[in-house]
């Protein structure tokens, strides 16, 4: 084990790399670490690419290995911002419902497919609902399995328009993010196993 | 909480202890519930930050990643997704909505796989993912202001990393006109409503129906001379001073005048064309003011005051007058007004408005006429005389009316009548007003304002004349004196006047009685005085010694050594003149009033020597005083504390039997007329003062340490004594019969002569009572409370109290200090009351309650007879120690009692009865007892924890109406423990109940019931009327009271 000892801390903003005993490989920026607890944050890329995006990773030391340092900081690191405790714990409730609703749906039995276009048209709009394994969409919409473009029935108008390109972009995107996510997940194997 | 209350309930419930339960619920809490966490926060919290909450990146860090999704894996490798809840001290970690996650990709979880929260242990997290963090998400961005602000301009980098320097934004030449350069440029104030209206109506047709005196809205004020009219200017002036004497007051004006504009206060940017000309701005009208280089205070008051007198702020005040003697007006302000620098500015201000009313009208006539009179004999002083008396006055108006009040209620036909001959003309005291009209009548003019000005200037004039006079011979302590003198003086006149409307009518008939004789006294003792005072006041000062009664002669007696001096010397002319006894008590009680009011006033060493002077004098007295006649002149003294609040002190002065009447109206009263003066006169005046004074000093006393009890002793024996003080004496004889009827039998009269009183007179006694108490208090530093007080606003009485206390506070520890040092004697009596103060600690312990009470007794029989009259203490004074002591707690307890209804302010004065009083206690035996009066400083001291506590009124009422009770209990009745514990009992509640409606709620409920008890007592009655003044003070039901009392 090369946990850290009592009298080794990180500094904040220093980059750090370790790996976990579940064989992951986890690098990233210091941001905070609990001597007590042994708990070290870091913060990393974004996984999915986004560039105002970051990850952020809690990591036991305690079940880590191989902890090195890879450069040191190089400066202070920005005093902390106040936080709006409302917005977050308002996110938290939010987030909170969408999983608790999608799981309602998934265990309606709907596609995998048809849950993610759900959750994607909810992004653009709130006033979506299921309906058996139905999607209705400002009750005007009916999106029925397997939830293609050619599914999407209703009055025609701006809205039946608007929900196809929706649902149009939808697949292209899922499309876009299976193939990202296969060659992420062929690097990070690629990598974990090099690495190790 | 609730919940883990909940739960720590439960637990109870089982076997476990209280703690333990709660402890393991809280423990429970965090464990089962993700809300728990916060829960268990609870527990933690204690401790302060604990754990991971003691690391501020962690805190950050994981409190921003509140609400995001993340995957979490525990040691066994499982992976667990859900929302982000919260984490504990431990880093335990919370996520809701989770659910076990499976291998399988893009497979939602179903309904019944999701958990609503789980709880993860620290020690099981192997790694938290947390995905597509926007770590800026909660950032508080304050508001979308403050993106423009030059810190925030200034802190966007935008990649550069050093600081940005900012620069002053220039429009350019092109803005010449309607550009927003313009804007900085226009002088002007915006546009002018007539513009405005004129605009409208040619480009739109729209004609404005406004009216600028917005009749429509609100009526005129009707100005008149009336005494109501002028009374309530006078409070409003009051409660203005009050108001804009406030820190509060101050400081958000400060913050609405502050010249400098938003921007220059927080730019970062520094423009050398800043310096805008405002001149054509809007301008507050404190700032307008301002920049005349007033102070806030004044320059507020003045400003708008002034304003309409004249245009400058140095012009308005010596403008609006005429006094070119501004600077010297400040002075004295500052000198009187050395207590407290805002209140002398309010003061200022006020005195301003008075002299800007009096401007108006009559007032610069009254000015005038004493400017002239001061001038007439001394020029220079004339000037700072009508100056520092228009300022005095006004300063004295705010003192004043406390004063006032405090004369009204003690000696208010005498004051009353130089104050209400000037502005209602009192009806009793026509030889009095005769003079007093003299100078009246150019004040009289004035508001309710000007009436005290008037007094105030009579007595500034005087002052000033004395001054004059002096400041030939001592320049800076007529300045300060004088104003302080005058200040005082004024106060007392205003109460009286308040008093002696009732006063008067009710009295006038017997007060001519003896007025007639007194007022002979009088001018006489004026014109000896202006004798003494060589070329001081003339004419003026005369009338105004004659209509300022006891306190311009005492004045102009202590003139001779110093303005204190003058009064003294006065005093000397009124015992003179007032031969007899009741004079002589009369002279004695005013002189003793306006010594103290002077040393009060003056608190600086004019005072001092005044008050060395006046004690020597009523040593001197003292010592023939075992006689009746002695006693009165000793009773003079004593009344000097309680004369004060009297004010009527000087107004017996002027016309002794006025005085009397007015001053112990109520022991003349009774005398005279038992059955009906008795009642009002007794109860007013000496007993519900001196009981309640007692009761209060002890309640004050005990109150800081254990309230409850010592005050209760205290209290009977203080009652007792006042009580029959108060009733019996007339004024001469009744100190010797008071001393005399030291015995228990005379508090069997005066409570029951109490009792009765307290029942009819409540509003009028109340209002007297407070009047003399606040007079004596006044003479201290509770001047400035007394007028709070004589304007009798309960309303301002809570104001007061809550602003004043701590002003009034400095000043009374001044007085004492001034008035022990006065006489080395009385600085023993002070170091005797202070062994008296532990004594009626000791008193409310059981044994030592019995102890005390026979000693109390005594003291009390002959206190009685000065607690009858606030003047009367001087008279008691003469008498030996135990009528001294009796007097002392008499004013003591008057002093409480008013202070009681006071409440803060009377607190105050309290003490300084209290001080006296306890002096009286100790040195009881004492001839010097009168003196011990003074030791009050010392007792202040106790006092000041019960003057620190606000909510004292409803304790000290309940204290003091314990202490009543238990007194009555304790020496008569019962055993004193158990009586101690009833009012333990009863007490407690009230002082829990600092606020003052819960607190009087309390204590009316504990007095009702003690009074049920005890009603029988004498005492009881005496304590219902304490409590009905305090109510009436803060306002209360008369009505609850009556209940209360029929109960």
């Amino acid at each position: 084990m090369a946990a850290p000892g009592p009298g080794e801390y990180f500094s904040v903003g220093s980059s750090v790399s370790c790996l976990t005993c579940l064989g992951q490989r986890l690098q990233g920026e210091v941001v905070a670490f609990d001597y007590q607890t042994k708990m070290l944050t870091l913060k990393c890329a974004s996984s999915s690419g986004k560039p105002n995006l970051s990850d952020v990773i809690l990591v036991n030391l305690a079940y880590v290995s191989e902890v090195e340092i890879i450069n040191d900081r190089t400066e202070t690191p920005p005093p902390l911002a106040s936080l709006n405790v409302g917005k977050l714990a308002s996110r938290a409730r939010t987030e909170k419902e969408d999983k608790l609703s999608q799981a309602y749906a998934i265990s309606a039995g709907v596609s995998v497919e048809g849950q993610q276009l759900f959750q994607t048209i909810h992004k653009t709009i709130k006033d979506c609902k299921w309906q058996e394994k139905n999607i209705i969409v400002m009750d005007d919409v009916v999106i029925s399995p397997p939830y293609q473009v050619e599914n999407c029935k209703g009055k025609e108008g701006s809205a039946l328009s608007h929900i196809r390109k929706i649902v149009e972009k939808h697949f292209k995107d899922v499309e876009s993010q299976k193939s990202m996510q296969r060659s992420q997940a062929q690097q990070t194997q690629k990598d974990s196993s090099l690495s190790s | 909480m609730s919940m883990k209350q909940a739960g720590g309930n439960r637990k109870p419930g089982g076997i476990n202890s209280g703690a333990a339960a709660a402890s393991g619920a809280a423990g429970f809490g965090r464990q089962s519930l993700g809300r728990g966490r916060n829960s268990a926060k609870v527990p933690s919290a204690a401790v302060a930050f604990s754990g991971v909450y003691a690391n501020m990146q962690m805190v950050h860090v994981l409190t921003s990643v509140v609400g995001n999704k993340c995957e979490l894996k525990v040691k066994n490798g499982v992976i667990y997704e859900g929302v982000f809840k919260t984490y504990g001290p431990e880093c335990d970690l919370v996520l809701d909505a989770a659910h076990r996650k499976s291998p399988e990709p893009s497979v939602g979880p179903r309904r019944e796989d999701i958990i609503e929260s789980i709880i993860f242990k620290s020690s099981d997290v192997v790694v938290v993912h947390f995905k597509d963090v926007d770590l800026n998400y909660a950032k508080k961005v304050s508001s979308e202001q403050d993106n423009f602000t030059d810190n925030a301009v200034s802190s966007r980098l935008n990649g550069e990393h050093k600081e940005k320097d900012l620069e002053p934004w220039d429009g350019g030449e092109q803005h010449a006109s309607g550009s927003l350069e313009s804007l900085d440029n226009d002088l002007s104030n915006g546009w002018d409503p007539d513009d405005m209206f004129k605009y409208n109506e040619e480009t739109y047709g729209v004609k404005s129906t406004y009216d600028s005196s917005l009749s429509s809205y609100t009526v005129p004020l009707e100005r008149d001379n009336s005494e109501e009219f002028l009374k309530r200017e006078a409070r409003a002036a009051q409660l203005a001073e009050e108001i804009e004497g406030s820190a509060s007051y101050k400081a958000r004006v400060a913050l609405e005048n502050d010249e400098r504009s938003e921007e220059e206060k927080y730019t970062a940017v520094v423009r050398d064309s800043h310096t805008l000309n405002r001149e054509n701005k809007y301008i507050p009208p404190g700032q307008r003011n301002r920049e005349a280089g007033m102070s806030w205070g004044a320059g507020r008051q003045n400003s708008p005051r002034l304003v309409q007198c004249s245009p400058g702020p140095p012009a308005p005040r010596a403008g609006p007058h005429d006094y070119g003697t501004i600077p010297g007006v400040d002075q004295r302000v500052v000198n009187g007004g050395p207590p407290r620098m805002s209140p002398k500015s309010q003061r200022t201000p006020r005195t301003h408005r008075v002299a800007s009313c009096r401007g108006g009208g009559p007032s610069g006539a009254d000015f005038m006429s004493q400017g002239a009179s001061g001038e007439v004999t001394a020029p220079p002083p004339a000037r700072s005389s009508p100056s520092g008396g228009t300022w005095s006055s006004v300063v004295s108006g705010a003192h004043r009316p406390r004063s006032p009040r405090q004369n009204s209620m003690g000696g208010a036909p005498p004051v009353p009548s130089s104050l209400s001959s000037p502005q209602a003309g009192t009806v009793p005291v026509d030889s009095m007003t005769t003079p007093t009209s003299a100078t009246s009548p150019t004040s009289a003019s004035p508001s309710p304002n000007l009436a005290e000005a008037k007094e105030s200037r009579i007595q500034e004039t005087r002052q000033n004349s004395p001054s004059a006079n002096k400041e030939n011979v001592k320049p800076m302590e007529s300045s300060s004196g004088i104003s302080r003198l005058a200040s005082k003086g004024p106060p007392s006149m205003t109460p009286d006047h308040r008093k002696q409307l009732d006063n008067l009518k009710k009295f006038s008939v017997d007060f001519r009685l003896q007025s007639s004789s007194n007022p002979d006294p009088v001018f006489e003792t004026m014109v000896s005085k202006a004798p003494r005072d060589p070329g001081e006041k003339p004419k003026e000062q005369a009338t105004d010694k004659s209509t300022t009664d006891a306190t311009e002669s005492s004045i102009c007696d202590e003139v001779p050594v110093t303005l204190v001096a003058t009064a003294a010397g006065s005093k000397p002319s009124t015992p003179s003149p007032s031969p007899s006894s009741a004079f002589g008590t009369v002279s004695e009680q005013k002189r003793g009033p306006d010594v103290t009011s002077q040393g009060v006033q003056t608190s600086s060493p004019a005072v001092t020597s005044t008050l060395k002077l006046d004690k020597d004098d009523k040593e001197d007295k003292k010592d023939p005083v075992p006689e009746s006649v002695r006693k009165s002149t000793l009773n003079p003294n004593a009344k000097e504390f309680n004369p004060r609040p009297f004010c009527s002190p000087p107004k017996p002065a002027t016309t002794p039997t006025l005085p009397r009447p007015q001053g112990q109206p109520s022991p003349s009263i009774v005398v005279q007329q038992p059955a009906v003066y008795g009642q009002h006169v007794c109860f007013p005046q000496m007993y519900p003062l001196t009981p309640v004074s007692p009761g209060v000093q002890k309640s004050i006393i005990w109150k800081s340490p254990a309230m409850y009890h010592v005050p209760v002793p205290h209290m009977t024996l203080s009652q007792s004594k006042p009580y029959r003080t108060g009733k019996v004496p007339n004024m001469p004889q009744q100190r010797p019969d008071q001393h005399h009827q030291p015995g228990t039998s005379t508090m069997m009269h005066p409570n029951t002569a109490a009792g009765p009183h307290i029942v009819a007179p409540n509003p009028a006694y109340s209002t007297q009572y407070f009047t003399c108490s606040p007079q004596q208090f006044a003479s201290q530093p509770l001047v400035q409370q007394m007028p709070h007080y004589q304007s009798q606003a309960q309303h301002v009485f809570s104001p007061v109290m809550q602003g004043s206390p701590r002003m009034i506070t400095p000043p009374t520890h001044g007085q004492p200090s001034l008035v022990s040092s006065s006489t080395t004697q009385y600085g023993e009596q002070t170091h005797t009351m202070y062994v008296s103060a532990p004594i009626h600690q000791q008193y409310p312990h059981p044994s030592a309650t019995l102890h005390h009470h026979p000693q109390h007794p005594q003291p009390s029989a002959t206190p009685t007879g000065q607690a009858q009259q606030g003047t009367q203490h001087g008279g008691s004074h003469p008498a030996p120690s135990p009528v001294q002591h009796s007097q002392h707690q008499a004013a003591a307890a008057a002093a409480a009692a008013q202070a009681l209804h006071l409440g803060n302010p009377s607190q105050q004065q309290m003490y300084s009865a209290l001080a006296p009083t306890p002096p009286s206690m100790t040195p009881g035996p004492n001839p010097q007892s009168p003196q011990a009066s003074f030791p009050s400083a010392q007792q202040a001291v106790y006092i000041h924890p019960s003057q620190v506590q606000h909510g004292y009124n409803p304790n000290h009422m309940a204290h003091v109406q314990q202490a009543h009770m238990q007194s009555g209990m304790v020496p008569t009745h019962h055993g004193t423990p158990s009586h101690p514990v009833m009012l333990m009992a009863a007490q407690p509640p009230a002082g829990p109940q600092p606020p003052m409606p819960q607190g009087t709620l309390n204590p009316i409920p504990v007095s009702s019931t003690t009074h049920f008890s005890y009603m029988a007592h004498p005492q009881c009655k005496l304590l219902v009327f304490l409590l009905l003044n305090i109510y009436e003070s803060k306002g209360f039901n008369f009505e609850q009271l009556m209940i209360c009392c029929a109960r």
